[in-house]
Formats: structure tokens, sequence, C-alpha cells
């Protein structure tokens, strides 16, 4: 079973004869290369064009993220799989109107229904969410109707707003306090969590397409043009209310986090390395759990973001419409 | 494409297509299954096979190994079951009318399962030369299909390296 690579620590990657070694403070590490399927780089990393070459012959994508957490970008080694065919179909859904607006409205609908469904569960648990519901609820009403992507996404900010507003209700954990999303930088520890869970959602979903013959630079809700991958944000949206934002609420309410996990500079917040080791633990876990699904059997909610890369290969063949995934909760 | 491509995918889409029709459509518009699948090129191989005083085994997907023995112009193959008796058959034939129709070299095929004891040859008859023709010329017609044929669950399914493909 492969798993994600994450290093913490500083040193350095290297090939030795067909293995992966880490060479950090605390001595050499050896990582077989059939254990590795992603690697998630947040120290300070030594890495060299033949460790690069050995990464892209075993189709590893490696991710690097700053001091702060902050994504920097990827290594996306030489596609593995190329299907003409896809790629033809996914440009050509971008290029028609309507059939971009059908894909970014349900990249849209998915994120919106998974977050009712965590408003919900906390609602069943005794907080007072029926107003953020119904004022969603709402909100909702105009995607349908709305014909341009700038609208669509505007409708969807207003949404999100309304929802990480109710963070207060949903997070009653002293010192922990939710005023506004901010994310350039994070100002406060809450969206300090947002802003890294979001990230690694991100590149999660990037290798899962990485294993795939979708093109992640081509996608419908984000701008294709705006930024070098666009996919895997696309499908994030759908799944950031049942990861992302399901590991924060355990995190807080079951006191796991707490303020002496992070640091903060001037005016604004980030996790620190202690923080950022726990944060991630409860995200693969979350990513390691299985429900049910209908045809296939247990499946991992990893699996579930390949298995979304799949439904818009149907979609693409025209042998069925894509619809997003709910989670249930 | 090159005829070593040619006749490694088509190989591989004579044993599908007596599993799996959609799959043939599949493999057809470069869409590949999720496992490693390790296409070898066969010809290559057939090609470098000659030039060795060897016995070369060629493993092909799904455990089919293909040996060739110089000298005898064997093409072996060892399977754990007949289960897809019929796909590995009708395989060794398509790569039979190939050496045949491409290299002018005719050749014998041989069925090995020693679990179940059993060698089954394969000659290219005038019949099965006739169905591998027939076989061809409907993957023809399914690769040129808009859509890939439509999902069918069968026992193949649990297997399937496109099972998620498929069922998503």
């Amino acid at each position: 079973m492969k798993k994600p690579l994450y290093i913490f620590s500083s040193g350095r990657l290297e090939r030795r004869e067909n293995t992966l070694s880490l060479e950090t403070q605390e001595g050499r590490k050896v990582i077989p290369i059939n254990s590795v399927s992603e690697i998630k780089v947040f120290g300070e990393l030594d890495i060299n064009k033949r460790a690069l070459e050995f990464l892209t012959r075993n189709q590893i994508p490696v991710h690097f993220f700053n001091h702060y957490g902050y994504y920097i970008g990827s290594f996306y080694p030489r596609e593995a799989l190329n299907s003409g065919f896809i790629i033809l179909k996914q440009a050509e859904h971008y290029l028609d109107r309507e059939k971009r607006m059908y894909l970014a409205k349900g990249f849209v609908a998915g994120a919106v229904n998974n977050i009712l469904k965590n408003l919900e569960y906390y609602r069943r648990k005794g907080k007072d969410l029926k107003e953020t519901i119904s004022s969603i609820e709402e909100k909702f009403k105009a995607v349908s109707s709305v014909d341009s992507i700038a609208e669509l996404m505007q409708v969807e900010g207003e949404i999100r707003k309304t929802y990480y507003e109710s963070f207060n209700l949903i997070i009653q954990v002293e010192g922990f306090y939710f005023d506004k999303r901010t994310k350039r930088p994070p100002e406060n520890p809450i969206n300090a969590l947002i802003s890294f869970g979001n990230s690694l959602l991100y590149t999660t979903v990037l290798s899962e397409i990485y294993r795939t013959h979708l093109d992640p630079r081509i996608g419908y809700l984000h701008e294709t043009n705006q930024r070098s991958f666009s996919l895997n944000l696309d499908i994030s949206e759908v799944f950031k209310p049942v990861i992302v934002d399901r590991v924060i609420f355990s995190l807080l309410n079951k006191g796991q986090m707490q303020l002496k996990h992070f640091d903060s500079d001037v005016g604004f917040s980030y996790l620190n390395d202690k923080g950022r080791s726990i944060f991630v633990k409860e995200f693969e876990d979350k990513l390691n759990t299985t429900i049910k699904h209908r045809n296939l059997g247990n499946v991992s909610y990893r699996r579930l973001m390949r298995i979304e890369c799949y439904k818009l290969y149907k979609h693409f063949m025209d042998e069925e419409i894509y619809k997003p995934f709910v989670g249930e909760w | 494409m090159r005829y070593e491509d040619r006749i490694s995918i088509g190989g591989t889409l004579v044993w599908y297509y007596y599993i799996c029709k959609r799959e043939v459509w599949l493999i057809g518009h470069g869409i590949e299954a999720e496992q490693e699948n390790d296409y070898i090129l066969l010809g290559r191989y057939i090609q470098e096979i000659f030039y060795t005083r060897k016995r070369k085994e060629i493993m092909i997907d799904n455990t089919i190994k293909i040996d060739i023995l110089p000298g005898r112009k064997v093409i072996g193959e060892i399977k754990k079951s007949s289960k897809f008796l019929e796909s590995a058959k009708m395989q060794v034939v398509f790569y039979l009318y190939y050496m045949k129709r491409e290299k002018g070299i005719d050749m014998e095929g041989v069925l090995l399962i020693p679990e179940e004891r059993k060698r089954i040859k394969v000659s290219l008859t005038p019949e099965l030369e006739r169905e591998i023709e027939e076989v061809i010329e409907d993957i023809g017609r399914i690769l040129k299909l808009e859509k890939p044929p439509k999902a069918v669950k069968i026992p193949y399914c649990k297997k399937c390296a496109y099972r998620s493909m498929c069922w998503a």
C-alpha cells in the first residue's frame, strides 16, 4: 500500500541505489520507493536532479510548502497516462459555455450540499444553526439561474461567508474566535487551519488527478488561465466541507488542537511544527476513513476523489452526467 | 502507429474482446487501466528473440507468459487456469496470424496450464484465421463507436483494473 510521505524536518532527499534516502539531523532514513505515492515537503529540503528523475520514473509528485505552511508549488512529473480523447473532451466542455456552466455549477452544488450536511449535523447536536441553514438554502436557489462563472463564484462566496460565520457556533472553544475569513495572510488560528487544510486537500486531489487521464490545468469553476492547476481546485470544493472542515471541528472540539500549536507573526497566525503534524495525522486518518459506495464496496475518502475523476470521465464520454459527491454524516 | 505498438495493442485488444467489449473501447481510446499495465512491445521482443539462442519468457499482462522457443518457432503460453481459455487462445491465434501475415513466418502455439496438467496446441487453421479476421474487423467497429459499450456487470469486473471507471 503506497502512502504519502510528509517531510517536516530539514535535510536532504536523495536516490540511493533504487531507494529513497532522507538525511536529517536525526540520521538517515531509508524509504522504499514503492511505499510512496506522493511527497509533501514542509522542511528545508535539498533535492537534486537525480532524485527528481528517480521520482519521475516512479510517478511520484512532490508538493512544496513554505515555512508558514503555504503552498509553493508542485513537481508534477511528466504525464504517465495520456488519452487524447479525454483531453479533447475536457477542453470541449470548457470551451462550450453551457457545458462549462454545468460542471462549474455541479462543483458548487456539491460544495453547498456538503456544507449543509455539516450544518445539519451540528444542528442535530443542538447548535443554533437554523438561520444559517435557511439563509444558505435561500442563497443556493440563485445558482440555477446564474449564467456566468463570475456570478456563480459570487453566490458561492456569499454562501461560504455565511457558513464560516457560523463556525463560532460550531466551535465553542476558549481562545478560538472566528470573525471573518482572511486568507492572505490568515489573521487568526481558525483561518490558519482553513488555509492549511485547503492546501493539503488541493495537493491531495492533484496527486489523484495525476493518476488519471485528466489534465489538471483545465478546470471549470476556477479560471483555467489564471493558474497552473485548476481542476484540483474544482474537485476540492466538493470535498472541503467533508474533509477539511470536519477535521478542524474535530481537532478543536476535542481539544487536540490548542493555541500552543500556533505561532504568530506580525498580524497573522500559522501552525507550528507540532500543530502541523497533529493536523496532518488527523487529515490522513480522515482520508483513510472508508464509506460504503453503492457499486464499489468500501472506499476511502481519498479513493472517492479518484472516483470523482472517473465520474468526470463518464460525463465526458456522454455516459452519465456528473453528479457531485455528497457525504453522509 | 508503429507496427510493434499495433501488435502489442492488437493482442491485448483480442484478449479483452473475448472478456469485455467496453474494455476494448477504453484501451483503444488510450484510457489505460488503473494498475500499471505493463504492455510489452511484443513485436520488438519477437524480433529480438529470433536473434537469441535462449528460450525467452515474455510476460504479458494478466499473467500470460509467452515463451518463444527459438528454432522451434513456438509461441507457448502458460496460464494459471483455463478460466479465460478462449481469450488466451485467440490472443495466441492473433500473434500466429500476425506473424504469418506481416512477417511471412508460420508458427505454432501452445497453451500450458500446469495446475490443470493441460497442454493445448494452438494452430492457425483456416477456421481460426477467418474467426480472427472477423474479430479484428469487429474490434475496428467497436473502436469507431462514439461512446464505449455500456458497462455490464460480469464476474470479471471484480478483479478488473477498470472497475472504478465503469462503476464510479
